[in-house]
């Protein structure tokens, strides 16, 4: 067990989801996955399903078919997680604001989860994979799993 | 004809790889031992990608209050609504978590008070920071 979790310590899996955006951040998350920017070195990877993810990437305003979608694939992922949300329509609307099918900004539908904001439309890669290191910050931190006190925890648990 | 493929495959042994390594070369056992680490600058972290052209480049608005008159044609023209007027001093306040980057209001500012950087590293976890509250 103490192997396993600390495997899973440093590599980030991250869910892809796209919440009503227009396919520019989605490019720009598969733009730093290819060999110009590579961040598989690091560990990051896209996965299937929202049970094996750190981290959900959501990209668009949450269109109002999407939201119990959102709900959902929030709750399967399992804790600690962080929700990066890629792109300005995430974070306030963007262009599409007063939109009437709009269920508002992600952290409307998720009030309690942890965000990591990438403003831009669409960001640059090198913006994405700061946003995901800040994600790897804020998890380290609630999983205090620092190489300095990595022995300590396994007995905690 | 067997061998062509020799001196490529010695260049290629040899070239530069294509990958931008930004910000390190490897995952590091803690983040924020290295943060830290990059703050007293000890690590020097790889740059990112060049821009290609820096005087089209759209980065973060840059706002000279000094030179603002408080007319307004920004919020006109601006799609995404992310500039608001304050209306006793006669500025502006933009948001850059709704700003959408086109460059528009820097277009029609008659003063020459708004223009665009070369910054675009602005992951933050709070919406409402500082550096993304322009005033």
């Amino acid at each position: 067990m103490e192997l396993g979790m600390k495997c899973f310590k440093r590599a980030l899996w991250i869910y892809h989801m796209n919440t009503g955006s227009c396919n520019g951040c989605d490019i720009e998350i598969i733009a730093a996955l290819t060999p110009r920017y590579d961040v598989e070195r690091f560990g990051i990877r896209l996965v299937g399903t929202p049970r094996h993810a750190d981290v959900i990437a959501l990209t668009g305003p949450v269109t109002s078919d999407m939201v119990d979608k959102v709900k959902r694939v929030y709750e399967q992922t399992p804790d600690p997680k962080v929700v990066l949300v890629v792109g300005s329509c995430g974070i306030s609307g963007g262009v599409f604001h007063e939109s009437y099918h709009l269920e508002g900004p992600i952290d409307k539908i998720i009030p309690d989860g942890t965000f990591v904001y990438v403003p831009g439309c669409p960001p640059r890669p090198e913006a994405i994979i700061q946003g995901v290191i800040k994600a790897w910050e804020i998890l380290e931190e609630v999983r205090g799993n620092g190489r300095t006190t990595q022995k300590t925890e396994g007995e905690k648990d | 004809m067997r061998y062509t493929f020799i001196p490529e495959l010695f260049r290629q042994l040899f070239s530069k790889p294509f990958t931008n390594l930004f910000p390190l070369k490897y995952a590091p056992a803690s983040i924020k031992d290295t943060l830290d680490k990059i703050k007293k600058g000890e690590i020097e972290i790889n740059p990112p990608v060049e821009i290609p052209d820096k005087e089209i480049f759209r980065g973060k608005i840059q706002y000279d209050r000094e030179k603002c008159i408080g007319c307004g044609l920004c919020i006109k023209v601006c799609p995404a609504k992310a500039i608001e007027l304050k209306k006793e001093e006669k500025k502006i306040r933009i948001y850059v978590g709704r700003c959408i980057f086109c460059g528009q209001c820097v277009d029609a500012c008659p003063k020459g008070a708004l223009s665009q950087g070369e910054e675009f590293l602005l992951a933050d976890a709070d919406k409402l920071n500082k550096e993304w509250v322009i005033e």
